[in-house]
C-alpha cells in the first residue's frame, strides 16, 4: 500500500471510521444495558449480558482505532478504487425506493419497475429482454404465490396484486 | 444391531417420495449454486430457509442440508473449468485442478473431485451414525455451564479463522450477540432495544439478517466488478481417472476424508480450513511437491474430499448439543426452529425419524450428487454461460419475495434492505459478516445459559473454570483469544483465514 492509500491519524482513515463506529455502538449498548438494570451476579437481569458484551464492544472497537492510530489504514477512497462504485450505489438507491414503495403501491407496482432498473442500470439488458422479463418473473411469482400457495402480497392503495 | 434397526428406520423416512422430491431440489440447488460463482450455500440456504415452512420438518432439513454438501461438489466444477471457485472451499481446488483442465484432463480431475468427494461424503455419514447417539449420551449431563463456554468457544474459533483483523471479528460477534437480544427477555419478559416497535418484540428475524448480509450484501459486491469467465471450451471426456490417476489419488482421497471429517467437527471449522489443510498435508507428504501447483491431481483428490467430510462432520455438533459450529450450521438450526425442533442431546431418542430419516437422506443424495455431477456435467458448464446482468436483478426479487414469505410482513424486507446495505459496508471495510451469524443465533442461547449457571451456582463465576469440560474450552478460547499477539502465531492465522461469505 502506498502513501496515498495508507493513512494513519487522517480522518480520511477507514479503519479509524470503522473503529469509532464500534465505539458508538458498544457505549449505546452499555447505556442500553444499564437502562435495563443489570441485577446481581446471583440474579442477572435483562441488560446484565448487554451491558457486559457493550464493555467488550468498546475493548475490541478501542484495539481497532489503537492499530488504525499506530499502524494506519487504507483511506476509505482506495476501498473504492478501481471498481464500479457507481453500480452498487444504483442498486441501493433502487432498493431504498423500492422499500419506500411497497407498501402504497403494491408489490407488482413496485417489482415491476425494481426489476426494469436493475436490468437496465446494472450491467444493460437489452430492453427487447429487459421488458420481459421486468413483467413476466414478478408477475408470475406473484400468480404462484398468491393463487397456488395462497399467499397474500402487498396490494398497495390501488389495491392492484 | 440397534444402529442397523435405526438406518432402516430412517431409510423408511427418506424413502418417502416427498422426501425424495426434496432431496433431489436441495442437492440440484446445492449443485446449481456450488457452480455459479459469487452465489455460496450460505446465500441460497438463506434464500430457501422460507420455503421449509411449507413442508413437514423432515422434508425442509433434508432439502437444507442437501443445498450445503451439494454445493460442496458442485464448488468444484467451477473450481476446474474456469478457475473461479464455486465457494469459499473450492478455492484450493483451483489451484491444480485449472491447470489439469488447461493440459487437457479436465475429465480426470471433474472424475475425481466427485469420486473423492462421494467417498469422504459415504464416510463421513457412516461415522456421523455411529458417533452422534453415543457423543449424545455424554452431553446429556451437561450442564448449562458447558453449553455456555463450548459457544464461547465456537464463536472464538470462528473469528480466529476469518480473514482480517480478530478485534474486527470479534466486535462482529459482539454486534451479532446484542442482535439476537433484541426483543423480549426469556426470562423476565421486558421488551429489548425495540425502539418501540412491536415488529421487534419477538426479536430480529434470522431470515432478513442473513438473506441481506449473504444474498443481497453479495449481488452488491458482485456488480462492482464485471465478472469475466474464462471457460476452458475443450470437451470433457474421459471422466473416469485412469489406473495410475487413482493410484496417486487413493492416499490423498483417505487422508483427506479423515482430516476433513476431524476439523468439520470442530466448533468454527469447517469445510474451507479442512480443503487448506489437506492441500498442505499432502504437499508436504509427497515425493514431488513441486508438481503441485503445475496439474497434481492429489492437489485436487485431497482437498474434495476433505472438504465434503467436512460438511458430514459438522452436522455432529448441531445435531448431538444443539451448537451449530459454523454459519451453514447455525442456517440449519434456523430451519430446525422454525418447526418447533431443538436439536440436542434429546433429538436422536426424542425425535428418530427425524435424525435418522436425515442421516439416511444424506446417503441417497450422495448418490444423486453423484450422477449430477458425472453423466450430467454437460448440463453444468452450459450454466457458467448464464449472464450474471439477469442472475442478479432475480436473486434480488427472489430474496424480497422470500423474506415476505417467511413471515408475510414487510417490515422483514425493511430489515432485509438494511442489513444488505450494512453489510455491503462491513465488507467493503474489512468486517466479515460470519462471526455476526452465528453470534446472532448463539446469542441467546448464550445469555440464557449464562444467567442460569450463575444462578444455579449462586454468582459464582469459577463453576466456569472448576467443570473440566467448561473449563478446557475457555481455555482453549484464552489461546486462541492472545494467540495473535505472538508473530508466528499471527502469520500462521492469516494462512488459514478464510471467507465464510464466499
Amino acid at each position: 500500500m502506498n502513501d496515498q492509500t495508507n493513512v494513519k491519524l487522517r480522518l480520511s482513515n477507514s479503519e479509524l471510521w470503522g473503529g469509532l463506529i464500534g465505539l458508538g455502538l458498544g457505549g449505546f449498548v452499555i447505556w442500553s444495558g444499564l437502562k435495563l438494570k443489570l441485577g446481581t451476579i446471583n440474579d442477572p437481569g435483562s441488560g446484565y449480558v448487554l451491558f457486559y458484551t457493550g464493555i467488550l464492544m468498546c475493548v475490541f472497537a478501542g484495539a481497532i482505532i489503537v492499530s488504525a492510530i499506530t499502524e494506519g489504514g487504507p483511506t476509505l477512497a482506495s476501498r473504492w478504487e478501481n471498481v464500479r462504485w457507481s453500480k452498487p450505489l444504483v442498486l441501493i438507491a433502487c432498493l431504498t425506493a423500492f422499500a419506500f414503495a411497497l407498501e402504497p403501491l403494491g408489490f407488482l407496482l413496485s417489482s415491476i419497475p425494481l426489476m426494469l432498473l436493475l436490468l437496465r442500470l446494472i450491467d444493460p439488458v437489452r430492453w427487447t429482454l429487459a421488458i420481459p422479463i421486468a413483467v413476466l418473473v414478478p408477475s408470475g411469482m406473484w400468480w404462484v404465490l398468491k393463487r397456488l400457495l395462497l399467499i397474500q402480497l402487498p396490494s398497495g392503495l390501488f389495491g392492484i396484486g | 444391531m440397534d444402529t442397523l434397526v435405526n438406518v432402516a428406520h430412517g431409510f423408511g423416512v427418506a424413502l418417502l417420495p416427498i422426501n425424495l422430491l426434496y432431496c433431489f431440489i436441495g442437492v440440484f440447488i446445492g449443485t446449481l449454486v456450488g457452480v455459479l460463482p459469487g452465489i455460496g450455500p450460505i446465500s441460497a440456504m438463506s434464500l430457501l430457509l422460507p420455503v421449509t415452512l411449507s413442508g413437514t420438518p423432515e422434508s425442509g432439513i433434508i432439502m437444507m442440508a442437501g443445498i450445503y454438501y451439494g454445493s460442496m461438489y458442485g464448488g468444484s466444477t467451477t473450481s476446474i473449468l474456469v478457475n473461479i471457485p464455486g465457494e469459499a472451499a473450492s478455492v484450493v481446488t483451483c489451484i491444480d485442478g485449472h491447470q489439469m483442465a488447461k493440459q487437457g484432463r479436465a475429465g480426470p480431475a471433474l472424475g475425481i473431485s466427485a469420486f473423492g468427494s462421494f467417498v469422504a461424503g459415504t464416510f463421513a455419514l457412516v461415522a456421523l451414525m455411529l458417533v452422534a447417539p453415543k457423543l449424545a449420551s455424554i452431553a446429556i449431563a451437561f450442564g448449562p455451564a458447558e453449553y455456555f463456554s463450548l459457544m464461547v468457544l465456537g464463536l472464538v474459533v470462528l473469528t480466529f479463522l476469518t480473514q482480517g483483523s480478530m478485534p474486527k471479528a470479534l466486535l462482529m460477534a459482539c454486534i451479532g450477540v446484542v442482535l439476537g437480544l433484541v426483543g423480549l427477555d426469556s426470562i423476565t419478559a421486558q421488551p429489548r432495544l425495540t425502539f418501540g416497535r412491536m415488529e421487534l418484540i419477538d426479536g430480529i428475524g434470522l431470515v432478513p439478517v442473513v438473506m441481506g448480509l449473504f444474498g443481497v450484501a453479495e449481488v452488491l459486491l458482485n456488480t462492482e466488478q464485471a465478472i469475466k469467465r474464462d471457460i476452458i471450451n475443450t470437451k470433457i471426456t474421459h471422466l473416469l481417472p485412469n489406473k495410475e490417476d487413482w493410484k496417486v489419488s487413493a492416499g490423498p482421497v483417505g487422508r483427506g476424508t479423515i482430516l476433513g471429517f476431524f476439523l468439520g467437527i470442530l466448533p468454527g471449522g469447517g469445510a474451507v480450513v479442512a480443503s487448506f489443510a489437506s492441500y498442505a498435508l499432502e504437499k508436504r507428504l509427497s515425493k514431488t511437491p513441486e508438481r503441485f501447483g503445475h496439474g497434481a491431481i492429489e492437489g485436487v483428490a485431497g482437498p474434495e474430499s476433505a472438504n465434503n467430510a467436512a460438511a458430514g462432520g459438522a452436522f455432529i455438533p448441531l445435531m448431538t448439543l444443539g451448537i451449530p459450529p459454523n454459519v451453514v450450521m447455525a442456517l440449519l438450526l434456523g430451519a430446525f426452529v422454525i418447526h418447533g425442533l431443538q436439536p440436542g442431546p434429546l433429538l436422536i431418542t426424542q425425535n428418530p425419524g427425524l435424525f435418522w430419516g436425515i442421516v439416511a437422506s444424506m446417503y441417497i443424495g450422495n448418490v444423486m450428487l453423484l450422477i449430477l455431477n458425472l453423466p450430467m456435467i454437460g448440463m453444468w458448464v452450459q450454466l457458467l454461460k448464464l449472464p450474471y446482468n439477469i442472475l442478479f436483478p432475480l436473486i434480488i426479487l427472489f430474496t424480497i419475495l422470500g423474506v415476505y414469505c417467511s413471515s408475510n410482513n414487510v417490515f422483514d424486507v425493511y430489515v432485509m434492505i438494511a442489513f444488505g446495505i450494512i453489510g455491503y459496508f462491513m465488507r467493503k471495510l474489512g468486517y466479515e459478516p460470519a462471526p455476526l451469524v452465528l453470534a446472532f443465533v448463539l446469542g441467546p442461547m448464550m445469555e440464557n445459559n449464562l444467567r442460569k449457571s450463575l444462578i444455579l451456582s449462586q454468582g459464582d463465576l469459577w463453576t466456569f473454570v472448576q467443570r473440566p469440560i467448561s473449563g478446557a474450552c475457555l481455555v482453549l478460547a484464552l489461546v486462541l483469544l492472545t494467540a495473535p499477539l505472538q508473530p508466528s502465531l499471527r502469520k500462521k492465522r492469516e494462512l488459514v483465514a478464510l471467507d465464510e461469505g464466499a
